[in-house]
């Protein structure tokens, strides 16, 4: 039996037109683009274009963008790098993913100060809290343009505006609003932004950040001086390639995820929605089924052939409930039994008929060994 | 991530719900995580005949709780208390650090099978025997005895209360981790093993008591107290409902018979005979039990146990009171209401020569803490509740001629007996008077630190011939 992907915010397929763009560089045009010689300059003309057709899309120029190894990387780079030294203080959502989160905490045991920013009960950054927290000579102020738990999607214009009324720099790390949302780097106000391919239905192990002057940042990364010596290595010119026709792809095509999800909360009956009240990415449903572990209905759901995801994650005998989720006024048992349904560009009417008749199934039984 | 075995008992939901009508239940929860897990079995002839589990547990805690339904179904009682972590392991083989994931629902069905043998009394068995386990090296090595000998060993541990405020109250015995300590230790030998959550019954008669008694101004000996009137009788009576003439314990300690009498004695290790804190246990459940260490010193109970390879050979021990949960005693009255007032340190003549935080922190004897500097060295020679004074002096003060001891209870009849008043104390001589509810003790040599609510203990020779409390003291002799 084929299963049903509703996992889509975890990563997503590639898609025809990036797998097309790419396939040359996995074979004949394997050239270094550092390299004079024809094979070099095929290739070093290949990620320029891409880098061209990117900036376009996105709202910035060509030399604004470095690429890299994915988004946890761009995030990292784009922390460091802005924090710097000598130690100082900077300001974070507390709903920031990992590749945003550590490197801040990271900093806070370096001796910075990190004031967090807090979220309301939909999981939405409040700006009146951001506007209190933020100080002028704050290195940096984290704020992730659409939550990869909830899908919530955050005022970024707003914050933006808040932190350079104090002349700080705001970084957005927009890797789930990309598959989403037409982004616009220009448009955002934002210093310094993430983004990652493989969750645009590109390849994986690629990604890129955006800087409104790269020359700003402290390399993470150092060796050959590769894009503009701000991130050295040999590039990933399949990967870049790959990314760029994703991107391109992505804003072409029509997308019906939104009705989809209207359709899967309107079957679901008494199990409540997470951050219905919100403005969410459209492919993004949470459902809280409690008294269950969202884990275990998550093997049942993908014994049954549908694959999704536990909000929260046990990680070796200690359960960390979802930092978003807790953070927007959850328990930790009811953040738990959150689920995460993302629906992809090819997700079809009955397969999330299909879903909802497994859930239903799936929640009865469980619940009948469920704890009173 | 999941083995195929744990996603397939996981999803595995014939066990689960519940009985109608209900059998007996034990419920688990991890601490850390927040997973509870419910097992309930049917017995019927002291066989498991059915059994259901409920759950909010992760596909780990669901999965173990499923097969170990299916794993006690057919097994009799004490055979389903051989079920442990390594059944779970070897079935589901979980990675290293998802094997604390299953522990939670081991622990319910534990706790469904004592609540199982609670209801019930298994027919007499000859050679059976209950050994009492904390965890440790000592019991541990007792049971490697009892297994030697060609006895029939079930293990029990009994979980106490544990004063949850306390620093380290996961490391203290009677923590659940000491539990599963006594459990592995039972079933690295093929020996059944039985948790009795007595938490609230030991809580009332242990802790509340030593707290009261510390706020009455005494200084209580809770172990004394606990292995005279809970303790045993609570092993005792484990043994009566496993069919169990004999219990053992690793106490380094002896019974020897008087008069056809069972009387306790000192164990053969004079630096770890523990037959002071014994002293209270009855002479009807002396005459069950069992000291397979009381001959050997704990040298050669560490070198067993290291040659037998048994877990618990590098288990540290602790030596403060178990419900204390490490760190002191008086941090421990602090947080429960046992702390005295504050107040002014006193000479005999009643000046005042310095302040204290709490006269709990004080008992008669004692020389440290009194924070009163110059002059010749200080003890306490009593504390006073009511005015919330201690009064110092010096040490000869202290000396003490006589000891009224009430409750007590000479068990041969004695004329002179060797006394030792507190734990670990210098045994004094002494002609015993029996009197009232107790005797009276004149010493014929003074002796020091004498503190009400300690127990007094008499030996004849190595034999202990009577016990109770101290209730009062004097400096002479009448």
């Amino acid at each position: 039996m084929s299963s049903v992907y509703l996992d889509h915010a975890a990563t997503s397929p590639l898609c025809t037109e990036a797998q097309e763009a790419m396939e040359p560089f996995l074979s004949s045009r394997f050239g270094n683009p550092s390299e004079p010689h024809r094979m070099g300059r095929e290739a070093r003309t290949a990620i320029e274009g891409a880098r061209r057709t990117m900036a376009e899309l996105l709202g910035c120029r060509p030399e604004q963008i470095v690429y890299t190894s994915g988004g946890t990387e761009a995030d990292n780079q784009a922390v460091f790098g802005l924090c710097g030294r000598p130690l100082g203080r900077l300001v974070c959502s507390v709903i920031e993913h990992p590749a945003v989160r550590a490197p801040a905490e990271e900093l806070a045991r370096q001796g910075f100060e990190v004031g967090w920013a807090p979220v309301d009960v939909n999981g939405v950054i409040d700006p009146a809290a951001f506007a209190e927290l933020v100080r002028a000579d704050d290195r940096v102020a984290c704020a992730m343009w659409a939550n990869n738990v909830t899908g919530v999607v955050q005022p970024v214009a707003e914050l933006a505006a808040i932190a350079a009324s104090h002349g700080v720099p705001l970084h957005v790390d927009a890797v789930q609003a990309a598959a989403s949302i037409p982004i616009s780097f220009a448009a955002s106000g934002a210093e310094t932004m993430a983004l990652s391919a493989h969750k645009v239905q590109g390849p994986k192990g690629v990604g890129a950040l955006i800087a409104r002057d790269p020359g700003r940042l402290r390399p993470l990364i150092w060796g050959g001086g590769q894009e503009a010596g701000h991130r050295s290595g040999t590039e990933n010119v399949p990967g870049i390639v790959g990314f760029a026709a994703a991107l391109a792809a992505s804003r072409e095509r029509r997308d019906g995820r939104r009705r989809l999800r209207d359709r899967l909360e309107a079957g679901v009956g008494a199990v409540p929605v997470v951050s219905a009240g919100a403005s969410r990415l459209p492919g993004h449903v949470l459902l809280r089924i409690d008294g269950l572990r969202a884990d275990l209905v998550v093997l049942a759901l993908d014994e049954a052939g549908y694959e999704v995801s536990a909000g929260s994650a046990c990680s070796a005998g200690s359960m960390e409930p979802s930092a978003a989720l807790v953070a927007q006024g959850m328990t930790p048992d009811e953040a738990r039994a959150v689920i995460r349904v993302t629906i992809g560009p090819h997700t079809t009417g009955a397969e999330i008929d299909g879903f909802l008749e497994a859930l239903r199934a799936i929640v009865l039984r469980l619940r009948s060994g469920a704890l009173a | 991530m999941y083995s195929d075995a744990v996603i397939r008992h996981a999803l595995d939901a014939s066990r689960a719900g519940e009985l109608v009508p209900h059998g007996a239940v034990g419920r688990a929860g991890d601490a850390a995580c927040g997973d509870t897990v419910e097992i309930e079995l049917r017995v019927e002839d002291d066989t498991v005949t059915e059994a259901r589990h409920r759950s909010l547990a992760c596909p780990h805690g669901t999965a173990a709780a499923a097969l170990l339904c299916e794993l006690v179904e057919g097994r009799d009682l004490l055979d389903a208390a051989r079920i442990g972590q390594s059944d779970l392991d070897a079935a589901l083989t979980p990675r290293e650090g998802n094997r604390e994931c299953l522990a939670v629902a081991v622990d319910a069905l534990h706790a469904a099978i004592a609540a199982a043998l609670q209801d019930g009394r298994l027919p007499l068995a000859d050679g059976r025997i209950a050994v009492a386990m904390s965890g440790g090296v000592d019991s541990a090595v007792a049971l490697l005895k009892a297994v030697e000998a060609g006895h029939e060993p079930v293990g029990v541990t009994l979980r106490l209360w544990i004063d949850p405020a306390a620093p380290d109250s996961e490391r203290a015995c009677c923590s659940p981790s000491s539990v599963r300590a006594a459990r592995s230790a039972c079933h690295a030998l093929d020996v059944p093993h039985v948790t009795l959550d007595l938490r609230e019954g030991f809580r009332r008669a242990v802790v509340e008591e030593f707290v009261g008694a510390h706020r009455r101004g005494l200084t209580p000996n809770p172990c004394v107290r606990c292995n005279g009137s809970f303790r045993f009788d609570a092993l005792i009576g484990f043994a009566d409902r496993i069919g169990a003439p004999r219990l053992a314990t690793g106490h380094y300690a002896r019974v020897v018979r008087r008069d056809g009498r069972a009387l306790l004695a000192r164990g053969a290790d004079p630096a770890k005979d523990q037959s002071y804190m014994l002293a209270s246990v009855s002479t009807e459940i002396l005459a069950r039990v069992w000291f397979p260490l009381g001959e050997q010193h704990k040298t050669a109970t560490r070198a067993e146990a290291r040659q037998a390879g048994l877990a618990a050979a590098g288990r540290a021990e602790s030596q403060e009171v178990c419900f204390v949960g490490g760190g002191d005693h008086r941090d421990f009255l602090a947080r429960h209401g046992g702390a005295g007032p504050a107040g002014e340190i006193v000479d005999e003549a009643g000046r005042v020569i310095g302040m204290h935080e709490g006269v709990h922190r004080f008992t008669a004897g004692q020389r440290r803490g009194l924070g009163v500097g110059g002059g010749p060295a200080l003890y306490v020679l009593r504390t006073e509740t009511a005015t919330g004074r201690v009064v110092a002096g010096d040490r000869s003060k202290l000396a003490v001629r006589r000891v009224r001891v009430s409750p007590g209870e000479v068990f041969v009849p004695v004329d002179h007996a060797l006394v030792r008043l507190r734990y670990r104390g210098a045994p004094v001589p002494a002609r015993v008077v029996p009197a009232g509810d107790g005797f009276e003790l004149e010493l014929e040599e003074p002796a020091y630190g004498v503190a009400a609510g300690q127990a007094a203990v008499l030996y004849d020779g190595d034999t202990v011939v009577g016990a109770g409390r101290i209730a009062s003291s004097g400096a002479s002799v009448r």
